[in-house]
């Protein structure tokens, strides 16, 4: 078999070869990916929607958290500033047990109370971002509202449910508790507590009088084991902050390694690409004028 | 003086008999080598045409040397030049038939000169499309400055 | 007959003798950078000599024919790489327009995904914000428009694979009238002593065009060669050639008649009609199939997520987005139906301020579909196929490529002329001409000087 005389086909076609590995490395560098279309890599390119979906979803999820710190600091906080009223309304109420009252002295120390059920209940009607924390799932109305045909002397408006917030891919949290379990409970009235002490200080009767105080001992504890909720959800979603710092750092880290190109190797590759280009357009430029065609000498 | 019997040869007339013959011999070998060429150029036998011209070159610079002894003796007064008169015919014929293959022969020799020339101006113009392919390069410096 | 007159007949046919071997050359050499032109090689015989006279006298030479030099099974092979690769490429190129509107450009359906879940997810934790109500309406009409702008692109290119096909068939049937034409000319009746080298090489060429064009099948019959569809629809017949037709069908694109009238749309293969059939009519409907598939699964998984809840104005969700009842046309037709973000399903029991339906509507993107997969997987899926077919027709195409230019090397060094050989033979051809020349002129000097031959014959 003769050898081929016609070299150019080749020459031409290796050419291009060069000179689209030297375009396809200048693509990288200029935009630092490796994957542009899916025909670059499907399977990359497949995996990347749902790493763009994940991602999206985590920069919320860490916006949710920063929010919802907020509204449960605040529920925490009033629940310590109720600790702190409920404490001195046990503290009056003791006083007025020990027999040495005067009614007006009853009387007096009923109104301080009365005046502690007053914050309590502003307490339990705390309003942050636009919600009421207390109302259970009923966030644009008062928790609480005057009610004097209540037996204490407010009524509930609010729910005994309580929403539970995306924080994660397969994490929701539940961020408050509804006021009819904190405040007005089965187990325990707080609300009922002092307005029963408020009741029966004007009574003189030491005994009503201790009974009350009593209750309204057990509703500091009960004050404070509702804290314990939400301290508990502060600690959850502290956690699951630092998860999702973990999760964001993984999902880029997957992102330029479906997609991506480093730098440092793409510059390197453009620069191979180019040498190579160049090797090729020398050893063409070599090989195609070289026959006789040169030493064809004029004519006269 | 030497009496001449008619119809008898001597020494000269031999040695010019042999040189009339030499002469005969020239003209047809030339003659049977332009019609080798002619036939070499039809079969496009290059190398055949080659040699046949290498010979023709050859017989033709012998003739020409005998033509210029020729007019060197052409002083002699006619008497002394006798030769064979079949001889003499048989040169006449020889030397008719090469003129007129010479002519035939160089019809042909302008003929192809001419295609060859064109043949030529043929290939510079494809030279020229075989350059431009590999000017590619001119683009590709432009391109290493500005990355 | 002999003496002057034959010598002068034999010089006039040796002149026309070299006058076509230098035609041959010259033919060589002007078709080097033709391509397709095979290398001609005089063939001479000798005439018979004759006997006159006693004197035997040299015939000359004829020219008996030019024959090219070919080699038919290499030329059959570069027929049906030919056919390959212009379906490759026709396909190739269609891939690679279309799948642009499924890379991550942030308009694509991907990305509206990813910010229609992250909105749902803001919503979680403000279900009563009237203005993330409306962030999650506007991320679902982004989401919707991207379905439409996608499915859009597929029918684009649907049109233009079926514009393509009405280009090619005008084409082919261009081609297959001048191949028939060219072999009336080669005919035996008609050729004779003429060279049918040249001919044969442009019908060789016309065939190649038309491989690339669609897929043959070739053949000789007593009539002379017959070229028809790789699914027997006759092309040309000798010198007589068939038109194919195109007619609209019922789904608005080109159908392909034979001459006979028969539909042969889906035996087509190869070339760029067969190319740009399969993409119409395969390829791109099993992507739209698919995308509206998702479209219309998605549109009810999330509209029975709304149903399930009620809204911030206390009533029952009604559907979130509109799509046509079956599958078809999902994509192209999904819409959002709700006027207003209070009409999003927020709530779980009609309580305001309830966020416990929006859990629901989440899920309806990372549940799986009727289909087996999530939204997301569903379509991650489809951006693999177009990805991976795009990826396949481009490599096809290389390699395809690649075997062509192997086929056709060995094609050129069968039947391809050296320029080199050629020009080496023209500067000896020159320089002998050009000794010829001068031993012309001396002989022509040599004449006056025989010419006195006749009265001085001096020795």
């Amino acid at each position: 078999m003769r050898v081929n005389p016609n070299l150019v086909p080749n020459i031409l076609a290796d050419l291009q070869q060069s000179q689209a590995a030297v375009n396809i490395a200048l693509q990288e560098v200029s935009t630092g990916k490796r994957v542009s279309q899916p025909s670059d890599d499907p399977g990359a390119s497949a995996a990347m929607v749902q790493n763009g979906i994940d991602t999206a979803n985590l920069d919320q999820y860490t916006q949710n958290i920063t929010s919802l710190q907020t509204t449960v600091q605040a529920a925490s906080s009033a629940l310590s500033s109720v600790v702190s009223s409920l404490t001195q309304a046990v503290s009056l109420g003791t006083e007025g047990a020990n027999g040495t009252n005067s009614a007006s002295n009853l009387q007096a120390l009923a109104g301080q109370v009365q005046g502690i059920l007053t914050s309590v209940v502003s307490q339990a009607n705390t309003y942050v971002n636009g919600t009421y924390l207390f109302g259970g799932t009923v966030t644009s109305t008062a928790p609480y509202t005057a009610d004097s045909s209540s037996p204490t002397g407010y009524t509930y408006n609010g729910n005994n449910s309580a929403n539970s917030v995306a924080i994660g891919a397969h994490l929701n949290i539940q961020v408050s508790l509804p006021g009819s379990q904190v405040f007005s409970g089965a187990s325990n009235n707080v609300i009922g507590a002092l307005s029963g002490l408020v009741t029966a200080l004007p009574s003189g009767n030491s005994s009503s009088i201790s009974t009350a105080t009593a209750a309204v001992t057990s509703a500091v504890n009960y004050i404070g084991q509702q804290q314990a909720f939400y301290s508990n959800a502060e600690s959850q979603m502290n956690a699951q902050e630092s998860a999702l710092q973990q999760d964001q750092v993984t999902l880029t880290t997957q992102a330029t390694n479906l997609v991506g190109v480093d730098m440092a190797t793409a510059a390197t590759d453009l620069s191979q690409a180019e040498t190579d280009n160049s090797a090729a357009l020398a050893a063409a430029a070599k090989v195609l004028p070289v026959t006789l065609l040169n030493y064809l000498s004029t004519p006269q | 003086m030497a009496v001449k019997v008619p119809g008898t040869m001597g020494a000269d007339a031999q040695t010019r008999n042999r040189a009339a013959g030499e002469h005969l011999v020239l003209l047809r070998s030339l003659a049977r080598e332009l019609e080798r060429a002619i036939e070499a150029i039809a079969h496009n036998n290059l190398a055949e045409l080659e040699e046949s011209i290498a010979t023709q070159q050859d017989l033709s610079v012998r003739l020409t040397e005998l033509a210029h002894n020729r007019r060197e003796a052409g002083t002699q007064p006619p008497s002394a030049h006798n030769i064979d008169l079949d001889l003499r015919g048989e040169i006449q014929t020889a030397a008719g038939e090469l003129q007129k293959l010479n002519l035939r022969y160089s019809l042909l020799i302008e003929h192809s000169s001419r295609s060859a020339a064109q043949m030529a101006a043929l290939f510079r113009s494809f030279r020229g499309q075989i350059q431009e392919a590999s000017g590619a390069r001119e683009n590709h410096s432009t391109l290493s400055c500005q990355v | 007959m002999g003496g002057l007159t034959t010598s002068l007949l034999m010089g006039v046919q040796a002149l026309e003798a070299s006058e076509a071997a230098l035609n041959a050359t010259s033919n060589n050499i002007a078709n080097a950078n033709t391509p397709g032109y095979t290398r001609e090689v005089a063939q001479f015989s000798e005439n018979q000599e004759s006997l006159t006279g006693g004197t035997v006298i040299g015939g000359g030479v004829s020219l008996d024919s030019i024959q090219s030099v070919r080699d038919e099974l290499l030329n059959l092979q570069i027929q049906q790489q030919t056919s390959l690769q212009g379906s490759a490429d026709t396909q190739s190129s269609i891939l690679q327009q279309l799948q642009t509107y499924f890379s991550n450009t942030g308009s694509d359906i991907g990305s509206a995904l990813s910010a229609f879940s992250s909105s749902l997810a803001d919503l979680s934790a403000n279900p009563s914000s009237s203005a993330v109500q409306q962030s999650v309406l506007s991320a679902g009409e982004n989401l919707a428009n991207s379905f439409n702008n996608t499915a859009g692109g597929l029918t684009t290119a649907q049109s233009g694979a079926d514009s393509q096909v009405t280009q090619s068939v005008a084409q082919i049937n261009s081609i297959t009238a001048q191949i028939a034409q060219l072999n009336a000319q080669l005919s035996p009746s008609v050729m004779s002593q003429q060279n049918g080298g040249t001919i044969e090489d442009q019908r060789d060429q016309l065939v190649q065009q038309l491989s690339q064009l669609v897929g043959v099948s070739i053949s000789q019959s007593s009539d002379g060669e017959v070229i028809t569809t790789a699914n027997g629809s006759p092309l040309v017949m000798g010198s007589q050639s068939f038109q194919l037709q195109t007619t609209t069908g019922s789904d608005g694109f080109q159908q392909v008649l034979d001459s006979n009238g028969n539909n042969i749309t889906s035996a087509i293969q190869g070339g760029q009609l067969g190319g740009a059939i399969q993409m119409r009519d395969q390829t791109i409907p099993g992507f739209m199939n698919s995308l509206d598939t998702l479209a219309s699964q998605f549109a009810t998984a999330f509209n029975a997520a709304q149903a399930q809840g009620f809204d911030s104005n206390g009533n029952p969700g009604q559907a979130f987005f509109s799509v046509p009842t079956g599958t078809a046309g999902a994509a192209a037709g999904i819409q959002v139906a709700l006027t207003s973000g209070s009409q999003i399903a927020v709530s779980s029991d009609g309580t305001v301020g309830s966020n416990g339906n929006v859990a629901n509507l989440s899920a309806a993107l990372t549940n799986a579909l009727p289909s087996g997969q999530s939204a997301s997987g569903a379509y991650g899926e489809l951006v693999y196929d177009v990805g991976n077919t795009a990826s396949n027709a481009s490599a096809q195409s290389s390699a395809v490529g690649q075997n062509l230019l192997q086929l056709t090397n060995q094609q050129s060094s069968v039947s391809g002329v050296s320029i080199d050989e050629e020009t080496t033979n023209l500067i000896r051809y020159q320089t002998a001409y050009e000794a010829a020349a001068r031993i012309v002129s001396t002989i022509q000097a040599l004449s006056t000087v025989t010419l006195d031959m006749g009265s001085s014959q001096s020795y």
